[in-house]
């Protein structure tokens, strides 16, 4: 077996391990004929049977608001968030990093609010922003910004001046310098951000729609909801959904990394 | 210190670590501006990174986010060369730099030799008038720097570039140079200037098996071996040779006369 193999076959074990307790630990009762005491109560955590039912009646066309819906409400916000995020994190680290009296103005506020805990914020977007997705896209940019903009900024100040010299002796100007020498570079520093950042936009949009209601739609309001009904099945449903979503995402980054970061000899080889 | 560099001149400075080779030649590339003294190239003074000089680094500067083609390209893109030119002198200085089959490499996959081939033809591509060189072959194995001295020599006979090379190989200095200027220790001052007599096109290897070879070579073994070990050796200033094109130091001061340079 090739060592790709193998590993596939490892996960897939522990997968099918997993699923398979899981299954099997909710289903047997502790004291035989007594109702209600389980060794592990599915109350709580459900059965995976329960949740694949669950997850077919919520992808069927009979309820108002399906698991696709909500699912697309949350990855476009999450989306939204993400690029608008990535790209005035990105803009404001490559500024303030060439800029350095304006960075040190700018210090004291960044990290005050930056160390604001983000969720506290999320009354007030949404007392402005109302209950729909510009809340949660605002809510997800409050965070993905600062990761980006923290690295990039750290990406801009760390330009190799020899790289810069060697440009100027070559002829470049000013704006020849940022675009073939700062942003490059920088963009190295930008890439380690982006996968912590579609996590962290989709914390930012889940609590978003934790307060959101039916309105602003997504997973979060599916566990919520769940929470009101206490239906572990669909609390399930919702968050299996949003580690897909994760992954998928998360795989998606990878690879935009690995085409633009192609020069760098940890990307030459395959996965 | 002072010193002339006449056009179209190979002078080479070679010197003990920490004398200040490297930042005479950051001072003629507008880099540092000297406390004291004036720089002037074609009679006016550096006051800037000066766009008709190349500059060679030590250290690696090829980008590495860019394939070897496009490192060459970066000197005529920014001139805002396009279009077919750009493509003809590009492929013209990745033959002549022996990359042919390199083009659409990445840095991190060549060799220091052949980074540092990347760097001499981005260059040497958009023919430079004055060429500075700080100890481009220094990281190098002496294979890999014989080679590149011998094709140096052959791209420098058909443009006949000004050229300061700043070097701590004796060497080097003697296969290259029409002239070296020998430094001594810090602080850095002109100990000794030196025409090379020895008649060119070189041979970078039998060049170091004759007797012009072994003659220059232990001449300034011996005064750079006084700054290499006896603290506070002989300090003076002699010149040799005359230029007009590139001016290092007071153009007026008289040899002997040492405003410092640091």
């Amino acid at each position: 077996m090739s060592d790709r193999g193998r590993v596939l076959f490892w996960r897939l074990l522990i997968l099918v391990v997993l699923v398979g307790a899981w299954e099997w630990l909710t289903g047997i009762k502790a004291i035989s004929k007594t109702p209600g005491l389980y060794w592990i109560d599915p109350f709580f955590i459900s059965r995976p049977s329960v949740i694949v039912k669950r997850f077919a009646y919520l992808a069927s066309g009979e309820v108002r608001l399906s698991i696709w819906a909500m699912a697309l409400s949350t990855v476009q916000s999450t989306l939204w968030g993400f690029v608008v995020g990535v790209s005035t994190g990105f803009a404001a680290g490559l500024g303030l990093g060439r800029h350095d009296r304006l960075a040190r103005v700018f210090e004291p506020y960044i990290i005050a609010f930056n160390s604001l805990p983000r969720i506290a914020l999320v009354p007030l977007v949404t007392m402005i922003f109302g209950f729909g997705l510009l809340a949660k896209i605002v809510l997800a940019w409050t965070i993905v910004f600062f990761i980006v903009f923290f690295n990039t900024f750290q990406g801009a100040r760390s330009v190799d001046a020899d790289l810069i010299h060697s440009a100027r002796f070559l002829g470049a100007s000013e704006r020849q310098v940022v675009r073939t020498v700062i942003v490059p570079s920088a963009l190295a520093w930008t890439f380690a951000a982006l996968t912590p950042s579609v996590s962290f936009a989709l914390i930012g949009v889940v609590v978003g729609e934790f307060l959101g209601g039916e309105s602003g739609g997504g997973l979060g309001y599916l566990i919520i909801q769940s929470l009101g009904t206490l239906n572990a099945a669909d609390m399930m449903v919702a968050l299996l959904t949003l580690g897909v979503i994760g992954i998928v995402m998360a795989l998606g980054i990878k690879q935009v990394e690995r085409r633009l970061l192609r020069w760098r000899p940890e990307y030459r080889k395959g996965p | 210190m002072s010193f002339e560099v006449a056009d179209q001149e190979f002078v080479a400075i070679v010197g003990p670590s920490g004398c200040g080779k490297s930042t005479i030649l950051n001072m003629l590339g507008g880099l540092v501006t000297p406390s004291a003294g004036a720089i002037e190239v074609d009679g006016g003074p550096v006051t800037d990174v000066p766009r008709k000089v190349g500059y060679v680094f030590q250290k690696d500067t090829v980008f590495p986010w860019r394939t070897v083609r496009r490192n060459v390209a970066l000197g005529l893109e920014y001139r805002g060369v396009r279009g077919t030119e750009l493509e003809t002198r590009v492929r013209e200085g990745v033959r002549l730099a022996g990359l042919e089959g390199f083009e659409d490499a990445f840095p991190a996959t060549l060799s220091g030799g052949m980074r540092q081939r990347v760097a001499l033809m981005r260059t040497l591509v958009v023919n430079p008038e004055i060429l500075l060189m700080d100890e481009p072959f220094g990281a190098l194995d002496t294979h890999t720097k014989l080679s590149l001295h011998a094709e140096l020599l052959t791209l420098w006979e058909a443009r006949h570039q000004t050229v300061v090379f700043v070097t701590h190989d004796l060497s080097e200095a003697i296969t290259l140079a029409d002239r070296v200027i020998v430094m001594t220790r810090r602080p850095g001052r002109i100990k000794l200037v030196h025409d090379v007599p020895i008649p060119r096109p070189r041979d970078v290897i039998k060049l170091r098996e004759t007797e012009e070879y072994a003659h220059e070579y232990s001449v300034m073994w011996h005064v750079l071996g006084e700054e290499l070990g006896a603290p506070g050796g002989v300090q003076g200033d002699m010149r040799t040779g005359a230029g007009s094109r590139l001016v290092s130091g007071h153009p007026q001061s008289a040899p002997g006369a040492r405003p410092s340079l640091q």
